[in-house]
């Protein structure tokens, strides 16, 4: 294939000297003395019928028809197969004669002119558009065809596919029909789009997933915040969706691991468990709205961000395996402390006076079983588990630091014995 | 010997952060700490402290959330507000 772009590059160049072509072809076509012999080609080939007609057309290349029964090799037929526009190099019904190796089919009505966009060429002469055209395009860039449909997105020779909303919307049908099989050639066939080659779908691809990779941990926090305030009634369930519309990259179709909702399923005596404060459709629930999670809603400390979220053995909500954060709320969830109540102690003790009201999330619902119980549970699981990742992974401070520190405020030893 | 301070500290780090979680105060901490994992209050304290330092801002939005938490009748109110709000707006959908 290469040297067949090489000649017909070096036919294109001299097409106004014809006196050099003989030489230049040569040169291209000593390449082919491999596949022909040589010395029949060059001699079958009549070089001034060849470029008799070109007018002194840049562009023009002679129709290789005389070539007789010269045939292209496979490897062209290949991208012709690919991108099926391509076929239609306007060469209107002209084979290269019998021997052509073109897949014939792949050669279009002449109405169908790719080259036309990409201005490459003129070819609004069946004549000297000729095989060395074809090769050419489909050699150089297959993915050229695709611009018949992405019109006019770009008029030289570089591939570049036009992304449409529409075109990636199809993209990402494919990539999830074939799920674990998403490879370019697989999503390529189901899209069936003309123009669009295996090297456009890799990078799209590649391109995808990695921003999905992003979104979906970003989403996925969003979700399971959404996810609870919906579970406790209040929730705006449409946040979720709003949000997730937002980026073209995602579809609708955002499943955040439902390992979320088993250890939902509460116990009653666990305290709810905030969500990382995030952004929601409704601007008033912003900071003003009780905790969110430990953070109000728009901070999060910077390094936080990349916790993954939905690693799962561990959410980042302090729940660990065997401790449940999300308790169903019995009635509204959400509910603040209560006003009136002046103190901190209000996490142990419980102003059922406002029970009448909102259930508090920092407070068990309905029992009088204090939420000591849940703080124990935890706690005792670091003590168990200390392998477990942070749930929050705060930036830790230097060990000799906080030794130090401790050595002064009286604790020489670290663990105490 | 400083690895096992290391983890004993990592350890501390580690409760710490599940007493954030359910945005304890840090005298709250220090309280739950010891009761359940006796871990000795100026311990518990230095630890936090520390942590404040190294993550300034996260510190400070936390505090004033606490704040807001526990804000007062008004503050309590106007969270009541929202989420009768909220839930009418559910029941709506």
């Amino acid at each position: 294939m290469q040297m067949l772009v090489a000649s017909s590059s070096s036919l294109r160049d001299t097409a106004t000297k014809s006196d050099d072509n003989p030489e230049t072809i040569e040169s291209g076509m000593d390449e082919f003395s491999d596949c022909f012999s040589a010395g029949s080609l060059l001699d079958s080939i009549d070089f001034d019928e060849l470029f008799a007609g070109l007018d002194g057309d840049p562009d023009a290349l002679p129709d290789l028809e005389i070539l007789g029964d010269y045939s292209i090799s496979g490897g062209t037929g290949d991208d012709r197969g690919q991108s099926s526009d391509d076929g239609n190099d306007a060469v209107s019904g002209s084979p290269f004669g019998s021997g052509s190796g073109l897949d014939a089919g792949s050669v279009c009505s002449p109405g169908e002119v790719v080259v036309d966009k990409a201005g490459d060429m003129d070819v609004k002469k069946d004549g000297p558009e000729g095989h060395f055209g074809k090769v050419k395009k489909s050699a150089a860039s297959a993915g050229k065809a695709g611009r018949s449909k992405a019109r006019g997105s770009d008029g030289n020779r570089k591939v570049k596919v036009d992304w449409t909303p529409e075109l990636h919307k199809r993209f990402v049908q494919a990539v999830e029909q074939l799920g674990e099989k998403a490879v370019p050639s697989r999503i390529l066939e189901i899209m069936g789009t003309d123009g669009l080659t295996r090297h456009n779908i890799a990078s799209h691809l590649q391109k995808y997933r990695s921003h999905r990779k992003h979104l979906i941990a970003r989403e996925a926090e969003a979700a399971s915040w959404n996810q609870r305030r919906h579970m406790y009634g209040g929730a705006r369930g449409g946040g979720m969706g709003k949000r997730v519309a937002v980026s073209p990259w995602l579809l609708p179709t955002i499943g955040f691991p439902p390992a979320m909702s088993g250890p939902m399923h509460h116990h009653p005596t666990v305290r709810p468990l905030h969500v990382w404060g995030h952004p929601s459709g409704d601007p008033s629930q912003t900071n003003t709205m009780w905790p969110k999670h430990i953070l109000p809603h728009q901070l999060r400390p910077p390094h936080l961000h990349p916790r993954p979220v939905w690693a799962p053995p561990h959410l980042p909500y302090g729940q660990s395996q065997g401790m449940p954060c999300y308790p169903p709320p019995p009635q509204r969830f959400m509910a603040p402390p209560v006003p009136g109540i002046p103190h901190h102690a209000m996490y142990k003790t419980d102003p059922r006076a406002a029970a009448a009201g909102p259930a508090t999330i920092l407070h068990p619902p309905l029992d009088s079983s204090p939420s000591n119980e849940s703080i124990d549970a935890a706690l005792e699981d670091v003590l168990a588990k200390p392998w477990l990742p942070l749930p929050i992974g705060l930036k830790a401070p230097a060990i000799d630091t906080v030794v130090g520190e401790l050595q002064r405020q009286g604790v020489p030893q670290i663990p105490p014995s | 010997m400083s690895n096992s301070s290391a983890s004993y500290i990592h350890m501390v780090q580690h409760l710490i952060e599940k007493c954030l979680i359910f945005h304890m105060t840090k005298e709250e901490c220090m309280e739950a700490l010891s009761k359940h994992g006796n871990i000795q209050p100026v311990i518990t304290s230095t630890v936090w402290s520390e942590l404040e330092k190294e993550n300034k801002e996260f510190f400070k939005l936390y505090t004033s959330s606490q704040v807001k938490v526990k804000g007062g009748a008004e503050t309590g109110a106007l969270i009541h507000k929202m989420i009768s709000d909220t839930s009418k707006d559910d029941s709506d959908e």
